[in-house]
This record gives C-alpha cells, sequence and structure tokens, in this order.
C-alpha cells in the first residue's frame, strides 16, 4: 500500500462514517431541547419544589422516553440504527443536576445558584453533547450560553429583569440551534 | 526492523470491508440494504466481504423476520472496533510517515 492508497482508504473512511452519523435520526436534538425547556421552566419558577418544577421532573423523563422509542422505531425503518440510551441518559441527567443545583442554591439562600445554577447545567450538558456529536458548533451553543449566564450575572439586574433576559436569549439560541440543525439535515438529504 | 505495512489487516485494509466497519462503528446495527446502498456495491459482492469479515470474528450477522420481510442486521463486536481502529491508526502513521520522508 502506498500513501495514496492509504490516504484513500482513510477519506473513504471518514465519509462512510459521516454519512452513517447523517443518516441516523439521532434524537438528542429533541431530547436536548426538551431538558432546556425543562430547566428553564425550573429557573423561572423560583423554586423547584413548585408545582411547575414537579410537574417538569415527571413530563422531563417521560418526554425523553417517548422520543427515544419513536426515534429507535425510525431508524429500525432506515435501516441504521442507534441507541438513544447514552441521549436519555444526558437528559434525564441534566434534569436531575438542574433540579439539585436549583435546590441547593434555594437551601443554603444562594439567589445565584438558585437562578443560575440550572441554566450552567444546560450548558455544561450542551458540552457533553458536543463531545458526543464532535460538533463545533454544539461546543459553541454551550460556550455562548455561559458567555450569556456570566454576563446577566455581572450586570447587576433585578430578578424580574435577569429572569426574562435568561429566558429570552437561552430560547433565542435553542430555536436558532433548531433551525440550523433542520436546515443542515434538509441540505444533506 | 519491520515495514509499517506489516502492521496493516489483510481483513480490513481492503476498501468495501474498512467502509463497512466504519459504517457500523457509529451505530449500533445496520442492516444489509442500507450497507449496498451507501457502499454502492452489489448484493453478491456485499455478502462475500460480510462473510470474510464474519469469519475473522469482526461483525456478527442476525437474520430476521421484521413486518413479514426478511430483513439481515449486522453489529460490529469488540474485536472489530479494535481492529478498525487499529488499522486507521496504521494508514494514518504511514501517511505522516511518508509525508515526512518525502520532505527531508
Amino acid at each position: 500500500m502506498n500513501a495514496d492508497e492509504a490516504r484513500e482508504s482513510l477519506a473513504f473512511s471518514e465519509y462512510a462514517r459521516k454519512r452513517a452519523r447523517d443518516d441516523m435520526g439521532r434524537p438528542w436534538l429533541a431530547l436536548v431541547l426538551l431538558a432546556s425547556l425543562s430547566v428553564v421552566s425550573l429557573s423561572l419558577t423560583d423554586a423547584a419544589a413548585s408545582p411547575v418544577g414537579l410537574f417538569w421532573m415527571f413530563a422531563g423523563p417521560v418526554g425523553a422516553g417517548a422520543i427515544a422509542l419513536y426515534a429507535s422505531r425510525r431508524n429500525q425503518s432506515s435501516g441504521i440504527d442507534s441507541s438513544p440510551l447514552g441521549y436519555v441518559a444526558i437528559t434525564v441527567g441534566l434534569l436531575i443536576l438542574s433540579y439539585t443545583a436549583g435546590k441547593i442554591g434555594f437551601a443554603f439562600q444562594v439567589p445565584a445558584v438558585a437562578r443560575f445554577g440550572p441554566a450552567l447545567v444546560v450548558a455544561a450538558g450542551y458540552l457533553v453533547l458536543a463531545w458526543v456529536e464532535r460538533s463545533w458548533m454544539v461546543a459553541a451553543v454551550s460556550i455562548a450560553l455561559v458567555a450569556v449566564t456570566v454576563a446577566i450575572l455581572g450586570f447587576d439586574l433585578s430578578s424580574q429583569q435577569s429572569k426574562a433576559l435568561l429566558f429570552g436569549l437561552y430560547g433565542i439560541t435553542l430555536l436558532a440551534v433548531g433551525f440550523s440543525v433542520r436546515v443542515r439535515r434538509q441540505q444533506l438529504l | 526492523m519491520t515495514h509499517p505495512t506489516s502492521a496493516l489487516d489483510d481483513t480490513i485494509h481492503q476498501r468495501v470491508r474498512l467502509g463497512i466497519l466504519a459504517v457500523l462503528s457509529e451505530s449500533r446495527r445496520a442492516d444489509f440494504g442500507y450497507l449496498k446502498e451507501v457502499l454502492e456495491v452489489t448484493a453478491g459482492n456485499l455478502s462475500q466481504h460480510l462473510a470474510i469479515l464474519e469469519e475473522a470474528g469482526h461483525i456478527q450477522i442476525a437474520k430476521g423476520i421484521e413486518d413479514k420481510r426478511s430483513r439481515t442486521w449486522i453489529t460490529v463486536t469488540r474485536k472489530g472496533r479494535a481492529a478498525l481502529a487499529s488499522e486507521v491508526a496504521t494508514m494514518k502513521a504511514l501517511v505522516e510517515g511518508i509525508t515526512i520522508a518525502q520532505r527531508t
């Protein structure tokens, strides 16, 4: 085997990997959006043990399970099957960690942790996802979310103002990710 | 001293077989029709390559009936994953070695 043949084989192997990754309907976006929505909702309630917080603690895992089941069935019919378990674990882990962060913040009377802890957990979750997906775009989103949260913390805003900003900026960022992934997938198909 | 190409695995470095393992390493399993489409090979050709990989213990093949039609699912084994990683590393080293040799 000479260098050109080796290069050609490596390129073909990379093409096959990329094609498989693109063809698998991985449910990560739906799962992460669900987790993010849950976490932002928890942040906004100011009490993780409120009815809204408790609702999301149950609705989150049930929703994650339903999305994973749908993705699994869809993959089976397309001919390439990925395990959604890792993504479900990330989603449920995010929910538990963010719930715990909120509880700790309230228990120790640290409003900043109670309000922004869950949001930072979401950003950390995106970073894990970026590593799993080998996606620079998702990594950039994670860094952007941390930057947004730290910036809001840096300004001396009222509780209502910081909540509105956090919710708005997270919402816009998540929608932008959703649309860009959708467009990218349509271009690939 | 051995030549770098001696570390290449004859079972894997054939283009289609490398492609099969690359696809399977990214997924839990893939079916016969999907591999045939992605690798742009005929059914007979693909069957031959799959048989070679199965015999070497790199993949497992499971045949069954789903929705009243036959379905063949292929899964990569631990040995197959390790062999693919080793093969890719060897090829990268080979390319880098030749590139450095050409520069000096």
